[in-house]
């Protein structure tokens, strides 16, 4: 229907504390090193926190990328709303940024905290990735949801937690295996970039693969 | 009105209707958070204050004007009419949000509508959005929307201080000030003065326009700069 194919779009969901900022304040040098330019946007149900905080990492300290090309959207109450029913404000802010910018090779939309049943509207993400961490305790694969099951790619975070947790990780490999069938997983630790550039691959692999990389002396920042 | 017209009337009503109004206040939140809201009567008061410095001098007007501009295919008196309606949005989230919703809601009719001839005028005001020609704020892309699938003014009036109320309504509950029988109440007290305006409103030229909310407004500039918010306005 309405899906806009210009940018591909990559949603990242997942509950509250499991990791979403971190993993794109790690993932996205990944893919600007390796050629790719990224625009993010962070829904937050509460504040525009977790904007600024990307913003502070990506824009001041590592000068990744611009400050205005990381955008906060507060969802209310709702953050489940604004990425699946009614994902008109994220929709007019991607219009926007389309317009401002149509050679961006990617635009990454960031969830807030939500539950297991979290899915992305098709007409917003064109890719969905779903993170859980092992604080949650090693039954969280097994027990499923939406998110878990549907997604694009699960992103199981923490992974050096899991001795203090008492989380087996072989367990959960066991059952994410088992409820996502071919879908894949990736274990990663996002404090030390365990398992990051998996994610990135997965992401180029997927979405980005009629996407010529700009090479390193023809980029601008 | 035919059963046709009824049911588009139920479906734009519904808040289920992608319409971005779910992550509006109103200005509900900063009030609330400032104890200027706290009870059922207050929040009822807020939406009648509304209604009357804001909805029927203003935002109903522009709607009016819209859904006459859109029957005639008059495409330079929409623009004229958002533009103004933008101009006099003194918050700019508020400003911001009403071109983004309304923008969507075009996209969306559009879409829905994609076999009716009336389409065109909705297509041409898409294509001077797209061109940054005009804003496309909320109050008139709703007015071509009510045009294009027939609904009477009177009904599309109703129909737009329904979604108002029933979206502060909704964010009431939300913010824990009222519970949802509560709710329900005072959309129930809120019929009759609804029904009334809308039988009663006419249209009326665009320099007649006026809005006067000046509490309501110096607390959403105030919400602008929360840094703790789970409204956009």
């Amino acid at each position: 229907m309405s899906k806009n194919k210009k940018i591909p779009k990559v949603g990242i969901g997942g509950p509250v504390g499991s990791g979403k900022t971190r993993l794109i304040e790690r993932v996205v040098p990944v893919l600007i090193e390796k050629g790719y330019r990224c625009c993010i946007i962070s829904n937050d149900v509460i504040s525009k926190e977790d904007a600024e905080r990307m913003q502070r990492v990506l824009s001041t300290e590592l000068k990744v990328m611009p400050e205005n090309m990381i955008i906060g959207i507060a969802t209310g109450g709702c953050p489940h709303t604004a990425i699946r029913e009614d994902p008109t404000i994220n929709l007019a802010v991607i219009d926007e940024i389309e317009k401002k910018d149509p050679s961006l090779d990617l635009i990454i939309i960031e969830s807030g905290g939500d539950n297991v049943m979290t899915t992305f509207s098709p007409a917003l993400a064109d890719y969905f990735i779903y993170i859980i961490d092992v604080a949650g305790g090693d039954k969280y694969p097994r027990k499923g949801g939406l998110g878990i099951e549907s997604s694009d790619l699960l992103v199981i975070n923490k992974i050096d937690l899991a001795s203090h947790v008492g989380a087996d990780l072989a367990i959960m490999e066991r059952d994410a295996k088992k409820i996502r069938g071919e879908k894949p997983f990736v274990f990663v630790n996002c404090q030390t970039g365990e398992g990051i550039e998996r994610v990135a691959e997965n992401i180029i692999k997927s979405i980005l693969f009629d996407k010529k990389p700009i090479a390193k002396k023809d980029r601008i920042r | 009105m035919s059963t046709s017209h009824e049911f588009f009337l139920m479906q734009l009503s519904d808040s289920f209707f992608p319409s971005g109004m779910f992550g509006l206040s109103n200005g509900l939140e900063s009030l609330a958070k400032h104890k200027k809201i706290k009870t059922d009567n207050d929040v009822l008061n807020f939406i009648e204050q509304q209604i009357e410095f804001q909805l029927i001098p203003c935002d109903c007007m522009i709607f009016l004007i819209a859904m006459d501009a859109a029957k005639n295919e008059n495409i330079e008196e929409l623009v004229e009419a958002d533009k103004k309606f933008y101009s006099m949005r003194l918050i700019r989230e508020a400003r911001n949000t009403s071109a983004r919703s309304g923008s969507q809601i075009l996209n969306c009719i559009i879409q829905m509508a994609s076999d009716k001839e009336e389409n065109r005028i909705a297509k041409q005001f898409q294509k001077k959005i797209s061109s940054n020609e005009t804003p496309g704020t909320y109050p008139v892309c709703l007015g071509i929307t009510a045009s294009l699938f027939g609904i009477p003014p009177e009904s599309g009036t109703r129909m737009m201080l329904y979604s108002f109320s029933q979206s502060i309504i909704a964010a009431a509950i939300r913010l824990g000030i009222i519970e949802h029988v509560s709710g329900q109440k005072i959309l129930t007290l809120l019929s009759s003065k609804i029904n009334n305006i809308s039988k009663n409103l006419k249209k009326e030229p665009l320099d007649n326009l006026w809005q006067l909310t000046p509490i309501t407004d110096i607390f959403q500039m105030i919400h602008e700069h929360d840094s703790s918010k789970m409204f956009i306005t």
